[in-house]
């Protein structure tokens, strides 16, 4: 019983480690000791026992479109201010999915706080929130209410703030409900929706100028993780003949549909398809969407149907495990451009790619990088 | 620690963010989504950021993140490893800790799991300066709060 009081009093003194950079090298130490410690911390995720340290959880969420939409219990919380990031700390240990404190309100006239927490709607608010005011000593539980949220709200929120972005001199992206700031330069309607790809990122626009130089006309091109669609559109108005985008997100290919249909491309010049990923299970993507989704077939292409140009926008470990599959697909000679890596990620792809590209190049823009090289002619071994 | 350059730029703080998530496995779906959506985050931007940095772990691991909104609805995060519970947890194969530490000893642990564990805490913001042999040490005492007793081998 005496450690847990410990345990309450140091976490008062140890919780400024995190908001205070100058007591930082004083508290952290006791930060780490104590931060997320209980031993009836509900384990967020379902824990498999007897896990040798090499094998990881099995995957948390279910099928994209049903976690996307399910319903979360938002709380809204007042509590003083001197407590509110060690309450926050406690929240998330005892089952909460998201705290949020709001600083707008951080005036000397109020000392109450506001924290937002939002929880997976399994968990019982009332019995995490009494366990979390009882690890910190707290002698009431401080006041809150309960509301569901509402699944939309966030979604249009975020949608707000995209504006008409200039990727390059005469290419521009424009929201859907924006009118082009000019209409004589290339532009691409997109509504990004719930998929990767705006322009905004980085990655997205290291892999349109890359486009851009590879593009000359006539050519087929693939789109390795098509996102929002935005580099396949991109590709047919720089001159392609053919763009094809596969992603294993079904949300994704219903958005790069839609903003197909919003720069009038129809699905002949850009096809989309969707391929089943390693870590989703093909079954129950194809009886959620079997109905919407007509083109759910695995692709097995023949060799008149490879591609000119590849460009694959991803993640370090799916472009290292899936390296084979990329190559495989490009004729020989062809371009490959790589990216959603981080520079810090570039030696290993580097290392990954090398045996299978010719004239590899890089560019970076903020940190993240854009590998692009031509398929050997003639691959050793294979 | 800041320079005053770094105090005069420094722009209006909205919010400060609290969430766990898998790692590698940011979705726009909730918790992500709402937490952020609320702040007009570009949502896309913070999943691909943060898959990229937590590349290196085991997926579906759940990091702790810490965000900060600003005003201009821009953001930076923290990226926290998973907390030390929860190696303990995992390299022990139990579900949860003791239910009476010090009395009840759930399971035991061979100093190798510790050094394994404090090498990869390591790495986190807030232990860069510590030795290892500190990082070790409050590792175990983590153990201890949870039952968890340290042997030299495991036999």
């Amino acid at each position: 019983m005496s450690l847990r009081h410990i345990f309450k009093h140091l976490t008062l003194t140890s919780s400024y480690g995190f908001s205070t950079l100058s007591h930082r090298f004083i508290h952290a130490p006791l930060t780490l000791l104590f931060t997320n410690i209980n031993p009836k911390t509900q384990p967020l995720i379902p824990a498999e026992t007897s896990l040798p340290f090499s094998h990881g959880y099995t995957s948390v969420t279910e099928p994209q479109a049903s976690t996307l939409l399910c319903p979360y219990i938002s709380v809204r919380i007042q509590c003083q201010k001197e407590i509110a990031d060690m309450f926050s700390e406690a929240l998330m240990c005892f089952g909460a999915s998201s705290t949020t404190v709001d600083e707008d309100n951080n005036c000397d006239t109020s000392k109450e706080l506001c924290i937002e927490s939002i929880f997976p709607e399994s968990e019982d608010v009332d019995v995490c929130i009494s366990q979390a005011a009882d690890s910190l000593g707290l002698k009431e539980i401080p006041s809150y209410e309960v509301k569901t949220g509402e699944q939309y709200d966030w979604i249009k929120k975020t949608q707000e703030s995209f504006d008409s972005i200039e990727v390059t001199e005469g290419l521009w992206i424009v929201p859907e409900w924006k009118t082009p700031p000019d209409v004589q330069a290339m532009n691409i309607i997109l509504n990004p929706g719930l998929a990767f790809g705006t322009g905004e990122h980085p990655t997205t626009r290291l892999c349109l100028l890359l486009l851009q130089r590879l593009i000359e006309g006539g050519e087929r091109f693939l789109d390795y993780g098509t996102g929002s669609g935005i580099l396949s559109i991109a590709a047919l108005k720089f001159g392609a003949s053919l763009s094809v985008g596969i992603d294993i997100d079904p949300l994704a290919i219903t958005s790069a549909r839609q903003n197909a249909a919003l720069n009038n491309i129809g699905p002949e010049k850009l096809q989309l398809r969707l391929v089943s990923g390693n870590t989703s299970s093909p079954s129950i993507d194809e009886q959620k969407y079997d109905e919407n989704q007509s083109l759910c077939e695995p692709v097995v292409e023949s060799e008149s149907e490879k591609y000119d140009v590849i460009i694959a926008n991803i993640l370090l470990n799916p472009l290292l495990e899936l390296a084979d599959d990329i190559v495989s697909r490009a004729k020989p000679g062809a371009a490959i451009g790589l990216s959603g890596i981080l520079s810090d990620q570039l030696p290993d792809i580097i290392d990954r790619y090398s045996p299978l590209l010719d004239n590899i190049s890089v560019s970076e823009m903020d940190n993240w990088a854009c590998l692009s090289g031509t398929k050997k002619i003639i691959l050793s071994g294979s | 620690m800041s320079t005053l350059k770094e105090i005069l730029t420094r722009r209006p703080v909205a919010a400060t963010i609290r969430l766990t998530v898998p790692a590698g496995g940011a979705r726009p779906a909730p918790p992500v989504g709402p937490a952020l959506g609320q702040y007009r985050l570009n949502l896309m931007a913070f999943c691909k950021d943060f898959n990229a940095r937590t590349q290196k772990y085991k997926p579906d691991t759940p990091m702790a993140v810490t965000i900060t909104a600003f005003k201009d609805s821009t953001f930076e995060f923290i990226v926290k490893s998973p907390s030390v519970t929860w190696y303990l947890k995992k390299a022990a194969g139990i579900e949860s800790g003791s239910s009476r530490p010090g009395h009840v000893m759930a399971t035991t642990l061979s100093v190798r799991h510790i050094y394994e564990i404090a090498k990869i805490k390591q790495s986190d913001p807030y232990c860069q300066y510590m030795s290892l042999e500190s990082i070790c040490k409050s590792i175990i005492g983590t153990a201890n709060t949870m039952g968890i007793k340290v042997v030299n081998e495991l036999d």
